[in-house]
């Protein structure tokens, strides 16, 4: 959002892509012909480990480089983007500890590592760290596109800093990068999905959980017509894919322990750099087979180790962690003002996200009516690691032939904070349990806004009153009588509890519609039989609202507006 | 609902009520429908003005 103009490149001369730049790793992506592609480095890697290692004074990233925490610790750098913008009191450089360390020098977060074949180590800041780090991405892309990169739209958490968001822009312009916009990493993932030829625009409400390595983050979003706004958002640092690596490596430490007693893996630095590289190994081989195999070379003093593990003693094992995703995804809901009835869309994104219990968790979470979407439970959702990579590409593509005056102002906060209603409106239609509310614009949705219905006319036609009103929604609980419980709904039948038999008390939720206040009438008279009415409410930036009404196939109609608020 | 006999109003229509409540929120910068809501913003065009372009 902040674009610092400096580094401007005309739209002519530009090549975009996105960049997912994450804390464990990062993903490259461009746009062929509309659809957005994952571009794998020369290591054949589309998730590329955020990595920088020097060993003789030669620069590796990426998996090479990961590889080399193990040999070479002190000279490379690990989870270093949350540390961008930032004070040294307020990092936490646990993730650190297995690699070079972070220190404040002259208040700026630097580390010490031998990057030159000979001579004195350098102490590197880690705007320059990141600089390093982001060309050689942008080279990889290069190569790719066989055309020189200039620019990228790049995502960050919705919880980034202005400082941050600076800082990351400087360290790019260093790489001779443009950043053309950063976006919040929700919604690329959104955007990812939306952007798909089958997808349908619709409005809904998305949860976005983003599991990551170092941290999750969780957002919910309002998607209205296209346009998306943040509702609510958590951020966890407790509870994330190094999490699930621990509970691996204990796992596997006590079992050769028990092989080869008063040995202990995790006490040896080097040992456990080998331990938690094949644990993580193992973790992604259980999100596909449910069999994985763990084996280490020389493990520690000498002996080798190799075990295997199943999918259920994995999921038995780190259920802490698991439950801890479903609380997080659960108090994010609540924060927002709103109830698991009222989720449209789940999307799973960030590599975590394809472990099949987290997905299968979430399922006995929300309604039936929830679109789950993670590779387990829906065969249409997208690779979980690659969302905010073609998320970032398509926005990049869009953009890419504005100058970048035209991007900052329409970014710019006078037009993108706008009044979203708070209630729905709606209008009514009679059937036979009375009236009910057909909502035409949703709650929360931005405006100005448009929307048509139809509302089929009463059987035999004739005259028919078009009443315009607000509603509300709120949660109805009906608890079933004590013993049978043939409510006749089909509610809960598609939820697979296995072992989750929580303590429900069989009551039975559901979303209702509460009729508020009238806002205008209007008659439509002599309706064909079976005739329909379209109806089309656009509230205008002031709130005041028009709407016209007429019978499908129809001419003429009634057209009115109220007044403002 | 059916017409009620005797209902009457001017062209038909009777405005009643507003929107009564509203927030002001933040719209994400990004896809292709936020670009087409910024270009309406910065030219103050309506939505029927913009479909005629």
């Amino acid at each position: 959002m902040a674009e610092k103009g400096a580094a401007g490149v005309a739209p002519d001369d530009r090549c975009a892509i996105g960049i997912s730049f994450g804390n464990s790793y990062s993903s490259i992506a461009c746009t062929i012909d509309d659809s957005p592609v994952v571009i794998a480095n020369e290591d054949g890697d589309r998730q590329i480990p955020t990595v920088l290692s020097y060993v003789d004074g030669e620069e590796y990233t990426g998996n090479q480089a990961k590889a080399l925490l193990v040999r070479n610790p002190k000279n490379t750098v690990v989870a270093f983007k949350d540390f961008l913008g930032q004070e040294f009191k307020s990092i936490d450089p646990t993730h650190c500890h297995a690699a070079a360390h972070p220190e404040d020098k002259n208040g700026v977060i630097s580390f010490t590592i031998q990057d030159k074949a000979e001579g004195e180590p350098s102490t590197l800041s880690v705007s320059e760290i990141s600089t390093r780090y982001l060309r050689r991405l942008v080279q990889s892309a290069s190569d790719y596109i066989g055309k020189k990169v200039t620019s990228a739209v790049v995502t960050v958490p919705t919880n980034f800093s202005e400082k941050q968001r600076e800082a990351l822009t400087k360290a790019a312009q260093d790489a001779d990068l443009e950043i053309l916009q950063l976006i919040n990493e929700p919604i690329a993932s959104v955007l990812a999905y939306d952007a798909r030829p089958e997808a349908k625009l619709e409005d809904k409400i998305i949860v976005v959980a983003d599991l990551g390595g170092t941290r999750s983050d969780v957002a919910v979003i309002a998607s209205r017509g296209g346009l998306y706004t943040l509702l609510a958002t958590a951020h966890d640092y407790e509870f994330a894919g190094v999490q699930l690596d621990k509970v691996l490596m204990d796992h596997f430490a006590k079992e050769f322990m028990k092989k080869n007693a008063n040995v202990d893996p995790r006490e040896n630095a080097r040992s456990l750099a080998k331990l938690k590289a094949e644990s993580e190994a193992t973790k992604k081989a259980l999100s596909i087979g449910t069999n994985a195999n763990f084996s280490v070379e020389s493990l520690a003093e000498g002996i080798d180790f190799q075990m295997t593990i199943n999918r259920l003693r994995y999921e038995t094992i780190a259920r802490k962690v698991f439950d801890g995703f479903n609380r997080l995804v659960e108090s994010v809901v609540k924060k927002a003002g709103l109830d698991v009835l009222d989720i449209d869309e789940v999307i799973l994104s960030g590599g975590t996200s394809h472990t099949p219990r987290i997905a299968t968790n979430l399922r006995s979470i929300f309604p039936g009516t929830t679109n789950i979407l993670a590779p387990s439970t829906n065969p249409s959702a997208l690779n979980p690691s690659e969302l905010q990579a073609r998320g970032a590409a398509l926005q990049a593509s869009l953009i890419q032939e504005y100058e970048s005056d035209d991007i900052d102002q329409s970014t710019h906060p006078a037009v993108t904070t706008v009044k979203h209603i708070s209630n729905a409106v709606g209008v009514l239609t009679l059937s036979e349990d009375g009236e009910t509310f057909t909502p035409v614009i949703a709650p929360e949705t931005a405006v100005p806004a448009r929307r048509t219905v139809h509302v089929a006319a009463p059987k035999d036609g004739g005259s028919v009153l078009i009443k315009v009103v607000e509603g509300g929604t709120h949660i109805k609980v009906t608890k079933p009588e004590p013993k049978p419980k043939e409510n006749g709904t089909k509610e809960d039948e598609d939820e697979d509890s296995d072992f989750d038999s929580e303590e429900e008390e069989e009551e039975h939720r559901e979303k209702v519609w509460k009729i508020g206040s009238t806002l205008a009438e209007a008659a439509i008279k002599d309706i064909k039989k079976g005739g329909k009415v379209e109806v089309t409410i656009t509230v205008a930036n002031d709130l005041s609202v028009t709407i016209t009404a007429r019978e499908v196939g129809g001419k003429g109609g009634v057209r009115g507006t109220l007044k403002a608020p | 609902p059916s017409l009620p006999e005797g209902w009457a109003a001017e062209k038909d229509f009777k405005p009643i009520g507003a929107i009564t409540a509203s927030t002001q929120r933040t719209i994400e910068p990004v896809g292709p429908h936020f670009l087409a809501h910024a270009r309406r913003a910065r030219h103050k065009r309506t939505f029927s003005e913009d479909d005629r372009i």
